[in-house]
């Protein structure tokens, strides 16, 4: 009997030391390796409605240009939103041949675009071995326009492209990258709605941290400026509809006043390696990429929960490493919804408490419209620029806020700040919730 | 549009569907290799064809293809449906 009780005592023992000490050697073991190494950003590239290259957006961004105008690209005469940030001077045929033009939906010539101008600003990945280099991207429609034409025509009977599917697959883009630079190790592509970028950000630094990468490209691409989104999106009472005749002012994020959300296209590559590779081979570091938290709903297919989305603030504070009082500026998801944006502002403050007050936020889709798979890289880029800049982008059409959105959106004029830690949301359809943690290096 | 006409519109199309050829050296009997088109690229040729010269090429006469001067005759022997 004794003897069993002493057995008994050495098993309680031992499941005590379990539970209390096993996790804190691995929370001390994981800040350890992180600290020992960390992700950086070594090359951006970037095509959006205000301009394409990393100059052009961000001097556009902080200088408030707005991107939005009446849809060019079909007649939308019979939608109810009619207007849209689209890329307007975008000619595949300056950077791509004649077939790979054939071969290629819009999202992933705007994906290949950003990826030449992300790999040119990394310089020469030569002293990696092809196997080591991944890709990892977004897009929450993949080749819709694709898609829609092929449809069109096969609902009249006639023949339909032979690359209809190899244009209209989600991996498409990602696949095109790789082809086009040989980069021969993971390939991934994550569709979850408007978090895709993000997901695909946080997925690339899982790859570097856990070693089944040295380099990745990464980032979001999408084009879906389309008469069957448009309607799709207008159905579920998502997009912005009055303001057709006016259309600089319909994203208006935080404001009063907004009514929905305004579809825009593009594309935002990252190239993010380890910091020791990095200054070994003299690559320019624009920031570390210290954190990434993802969280479910798990409660409305379309509406947002402002529980998921503390869930994925806090999870990426706890991943880089850092206290909440040190973040500096917010890069909001903000797509300009009424629901939505308040939702956000409840959960920034309940993730911040007082600190919130203090925190630059600002709204990238105030001036581009929503990019859907492609706005969390977007907003990265914004984010990081704002490190490397020390200036804070705009919300623009913020005249008057919306009463329950009472933080510090950065109102219509760009703001001088030293910021150090910056964070980007990051929310999309399926209650996927996405942050990313930036630091300066 | 008589044959004459039926190859220079072919060759004209040809040479915006190709990429890395000196456009000016493609004529009747350049081979779809020489104009570094691979299968697949001729599955998109044809389809293209079909768009332009308002033709359709069937499967079983198609296969065979490997020059210019095939799709040359095909749509000068079924011009009847084939765009003035």
């Amino acid at each position: 009997m004794r003897l069993t009780t002493n057995r008994s005592l050495k098993y309680i023992r031992f499941w005590l030391s379990y539970v209390f000490i096993y996790p804190g050697f691995v929370t001390f073991l994981d800040s350890f390796l992180k600290s020992n190494m960390r992700i950086v950003v070594s090359g951006l590239g970037i095509v959006s409605p205000i301009g394409s290259g990393i100059d052009q957006f961000w001097s556009a961004a902080i200088n408030g240009k707005n991107g939005i105008r009446s849809i060019q690209c079909f007649d939308s005469s019979n939608n109810r939103s009619r207007i849209a940030g689209e890329i307007a001077d975008f000619d595949p045929k300056s950077f791509l041949k004649n077939k790979q033009i054939e071969q290629t939906d819009r999202f992933t010539q705007l994906a290949l675009h950003a990826a030449n101008q992300a790999m040119e600003d990394a310089g020469s990945l030569d002293c990696y071995e092809p196997r080591r280099l991944a890709v990892s991207l977004g897009s929450g429609m993949g080749g819709f326009a694709t898609f829609e034409a092929s449809a069109e025509r096969r609902l009249q009977n006639k023949a339909i492209p032979p690359f209809t599917v190899p244009r209209t697959m989600a991996n498409s883009a990602a696949a095109w990258i790789a082809t086009q630079y040989g980069l021969k190790g993971v390939n991934l592509t994550c569709s979850t709605a408007c978090s895709s970028g993000g997901n695909a950000i946080g997925m690339g630094l899982d790859l570097l941290r856990t070693g089944k990468a040295d380099v990745v490209l990464t980032g979001g691409a999408e084009a879906c400026v389309l008469p069957l989104t448009i309607a799709g999106f207008e159905a579920l009472h998502a997009l912005s509809t009055g303001f057709n005749d006016d259309p600089e002012h319909a994203s208006r994020p935080f404001a009063a006043g907004r009514d929905g959300f305004v579809m825009g296209e593009g594309a935002g590559i990252l190239v993010l390696e380890r910091e020791e590779a990095a200054k070994r081979r003299g690559a320019k570091i624009y920031a570390q990429l210290a954190g990434y938290g993802c969280a479910c709903d798990a409660a409305h297919i379309v509406a947002p929960d402002m529980d998921g989305q503390v869930a994925a603030m806090e999870t990426a504070i706890r991943d880089a490493g850092i206290k909440p009082e040190t973040v500096d500026y917010i890069n909001a998801h903000a797509t300009s919804t009424p629901l939505g944006d308040i939702v956000e502002t409840n959960a920034i403050k309940q993730v911040f408490g007082a600190h919130a007050q203090n925190i630059a936020i600002s709204a990238t889709k105030s001036m581009i419209g929503h990019t859907i798979g492609a706005s969390a890289a977007i907003g990265s880029i914004a984010a990081i620029m704002s490190l490397q800049t020390g200036i804070i982008h705009p919300t623009v059409n913020l005249d008057e806020a919306d009463p329950e959105c009472d933080l510090n959106y950065t109102p219509n004029q760009a703001l001088k700040k030293s910021a150090n830690v910056a964070l980007c949301n990051a929310f999309g359809f399926g209650g996927n919730n996405v942050s990313l943690i930036f630091a300066t290096v | 549009m008589n044959t004459e006409n039926i190859e220079e519109k072919v060759i004209e199309f040809i040479a915006s569907k190709v990429d890395d050829v000196d456009v000016s050296t493609i004529n009747a009997t350049s081979e779809f290799e020489e104009l570094g088109l691979d299968s697949m690229d001729r599955v998109q040729l044809l389809f293209d064809a079909e768009e332009t010269f308002g033709v359709t090429f069937e499967d079983d006469e198609v296969k065979d293809f490997h020059c210019v001067k095939d799709i040359i005759d095909y749509i000068s022997n079924h011009q009847s449906s084939a765009p003035s």
